[in-house]
């Protein structure tokens, strides 16, 4: 079953643990890592469809890994989720070229649904590449 | 306050008096003296004159006796003109210096030397005989002074040409009569007058010292005196003092001066006293000012603190609240529809979800930049705020009355941020009300400070806010409302909102008669 690969970049155990809990069941390949450095690293040596990514975070900040994962791999689809939403920051990521952005704390039906619509939209582009 | 001059020597009436003492102590010593001198020399004058004329007279009642060589009569006529008052001693000589009469019988038959004073006197070594009446002064055994007149008895053709013969033609003098009148009387005459003249003197002198030192007294010393006492006063501060000197003298020109600049130093004094006033009142002014923004800054400052950590807590709490979330949906979906478990879990979810909720208003609070302001209608906000609330069935028993001033402009503003607040202030003014009450919201244009504001304000009938709560109502988590019904964090969202719109809220309030709340958000 090839529904979609995702890296989720939190400093936070339980956050990581409560995507990779609610996305592993329905199907997804889920690699969790609690630093953008590791997560940079990762996304150099494997390919993945969506991006979950924190937008506070000790060394590198979201919005940062937005921009750098835009530039360097501009398929992929990244989905802000962040404890401290402002809507200045929301704007900002979705000019940015985020996907979506989530708050938290999230439920697993928001965090599925955002998911699903960036695993599409990330297979409609790659369609579109294809033809 | 009666003022006495000083009274020492070195004070200027003691001096004038000591000097003027003296000057005329001295004048009248020298007065004195020449004028007991003078009469003196006058009376003795007068005395000689009168001795003189005596002792003629003796010589020419004795004349008489001489002529006839009666020397019975001459001696008696001598003893009965010597025992006059007054005369001492009365003497005849005779060509041979022998007293040929006397009126004291003793002396008769004296010869004088030739060599003694008396002769010289006539006779000196040269022999030239020059001899005149004279008179000399002398002391007698019994102590007083005694005038001695010496008169000659000149040869005569009746002394040469008489039956005795005895007397030869060529010889000029025959004898001398002596008289020593006694100057007792005189002296006492003297001694009086002079006594007199002295105390004359002194009285004079006393006098003249006593209306001198009146005078001193009454023109110098004690104007003097006046003024500086009343320097004194004033140099002590009391310048409401006047001298009261009212003469037309120089001291009375010095008074006046005084007057006029101890008036004018007055005036000076109550000038600085003014200003000092005015300073103070600023100073003070200010003062208060710079203390109510220090206030308005560290309430500003501890909301804006909270703020950030009211943030940073929010930040923290989310991410465990995800795991609760999420894992209690996993959990969820383990039990079936209506099962026990499920009801708990689902329990545990939405309390969760509450502590999702406190976050938000928590983040709503700290939130430092909020959307773009466009222009807004603060009017049709409240408006549209108002419909949102009145069709609720908890106020259908408030009555809200809306004074809206139509000519208010667009402010520039996040329109739901601020129609956040005004849900705020109506939740509030109704919960204050306990659902039963007046609510009037009225807008207007205001200035302060030069700067344009529009305000709203949201009155109520309500329980009002204490003294003590006042300053508490903006902090976040403080509310007075039952727990479970308030988070406390509306009026702290609201705050930071209207700030954020370089706005301002204040609140008026009396206890038990309801509360004002007056948002202010500028203009242009």
């Amino acid at each position: 079953m090839d529904t979609g690969k995702i890296l989720v970049i939190d400093d936070e155990d339980i956050v990581r643990m409560s995507c990779q809990r609610i996305l592993a069941p329905e199907g997804y390949e889920v690699k969790t890592t609690k630093s953008a450095v590791e997560g940079f690293k990762l996304l150099g040596e494997e390919c993945f469809d969506v991006v979950l990514t924190d937008l506070k975070m000790p060394d590198i900040d979201g919005i940062e890994v937005l921009r750098r994962v835009k530039e360097e791999w501009p398929d992929i689809e990244i989905i802000m989720i962040t404890g401290y939403q402002t809507i200045n920051t929301a704007v900002q990521a979705i000019k940015l070229g985020a996907f979506d952005y989530i708050e938290k704390p999230f439920t697993p039906d928001s965090i599925l649904s955002a998911i699903g619509k960036a695993v599409e939209q990330r297979k409609e582009k790659k369609q579109d590449k294809g033809r | 306050m009666k003022i006495k001059p000083r009274k020492t020597p070195y004070s200027l009436t003691g001096r004038l008096l000591w000097t003027i003492g003296a000057l005329m102590a001295v004048v009248s010593t020298i007065f004195w003296y020449f004028l007991i001198t003078y009469q003196e020399k006058e009376l003795i004058a007068n005395f000689v004159k009168y001795g003189m004329s005596f002792v003629d007279n003796v010589r020419k009642t004795t004349r008489y006796g001489m002529l006839t060589f009666q020397e019975i009569l001459i001696q008696q006529t001598v003893e009965a003109v010597g025992s006059t008052e007054g005369v001492v001693q009365i003497k005849i000589f005779n060509c041979k210096g022998k007293v040929a009469h006397s009126s004291q019988k003793k002396d008769i038959g004296i010869i004088l030397d030739s060599k003694s004073p008396a002769c010289l006197a006539c006779h000196p070594p040269d022999k030239s005989h020059t001899f005149t009446p004279r008179w000399s002064i002398g002391k007698s055994e019994e102590g007083f002074r005694v005038l001695n007149i010496v008169q000659p008895i000149y040869n005569e053709p009746a002394c040469y040409t008489s039956a005795c013969h005895v007397h030869p033609k060529n010889r000029k003098i025959l004898g001398l009569v002596e008289a020593n009148l006694s100057l007792a009387l005189l002296d006492r005459a003297i001694n009086q007058q002079s006594l007199a003249i002295t105390i004359y003197v002194f009285v004079f002198l006393s006098v003249i010292s006593v209306v001198l030192c009146a005078i001193l007294w009454k023109f110098v010393s004690t104007p003097v005196s006046i003024l500086a006492e009343g320097m004194k006063r004033v140099a002590a501060g009391d310048l409401e003092h006047k001298v009261e000197i009212n003469t037309r003298d120089e001291m009375g020109e010095l008074a006046k001066c005084f007057n006029s600049m101890t008036s004018d130093l007055s005036r000076a004094k109550t000038e600085l006293i003014e200003w000092g006033h005015t300073l103070e009142r600023k100073v003070e002014e200010k003062t208060e000012a710079i203390k109510k923004a220090q206030e308005q800054l560290i309430q500003s400052e501890k909301l804006a603190s909270l703020g950030r950590m009211a943030a940073g807590v929010a930040h923290e709490i989310n991410n465990p609240l995800t795991g609760v979330v999420t894992f209690g949906h996993l959990l969820l979906k383990k039990f079936p529809e209506g099962s026990e478990e499920r009801q708990d879990i689902e329990v545990i979810i939405e309390q969760a979800n509450r502590c999702s909720n406190i976050i938000k208003g928590l983040l709503g609070f700290s939130r430092a930049t909020s959307a773009e302001k466009g222009g807004e209608n603060i009017n049709t906000l409240l408006k549209r705020s108002l419909d949102i609330m009145s069709h609720k069935a908890d106020f259908f028993d408030v009555k809200f009355i809306t004074r809206l001033d139509e000519s208010l402009p667009l402010v520039k503003a996040g329109g739901l941020q601020l129609q956040q607040v005004f849900l705020n202030m109506i939740l509030n003014a109704v919960d204050a009300m306990d659902g039963k009450g007046t609510l009037t919201i009225s807008t207007r244009n205001i200035m302060e400070n030069g700067l344009a504001f529009a305000e709203i304000e949201f009155a109520d009938t309500g329980c009002g806010i204490s003294e003590e709560n006042m300053t508490k109502i903006f902090e976040p988590f403080f509310t007075t409302k039952p727990v479970g019904k308030g988070t406390g964090l509306g009026l702290a969202v609201s705050y930071g909102i209207i700030k954020d719109h370089g706005g301002n809220i204040i609140v008026k309030s009396e206890v038990g008669r309801g509360a004002s709340f007056y948002i202010r958000i500028p203009i242009g």
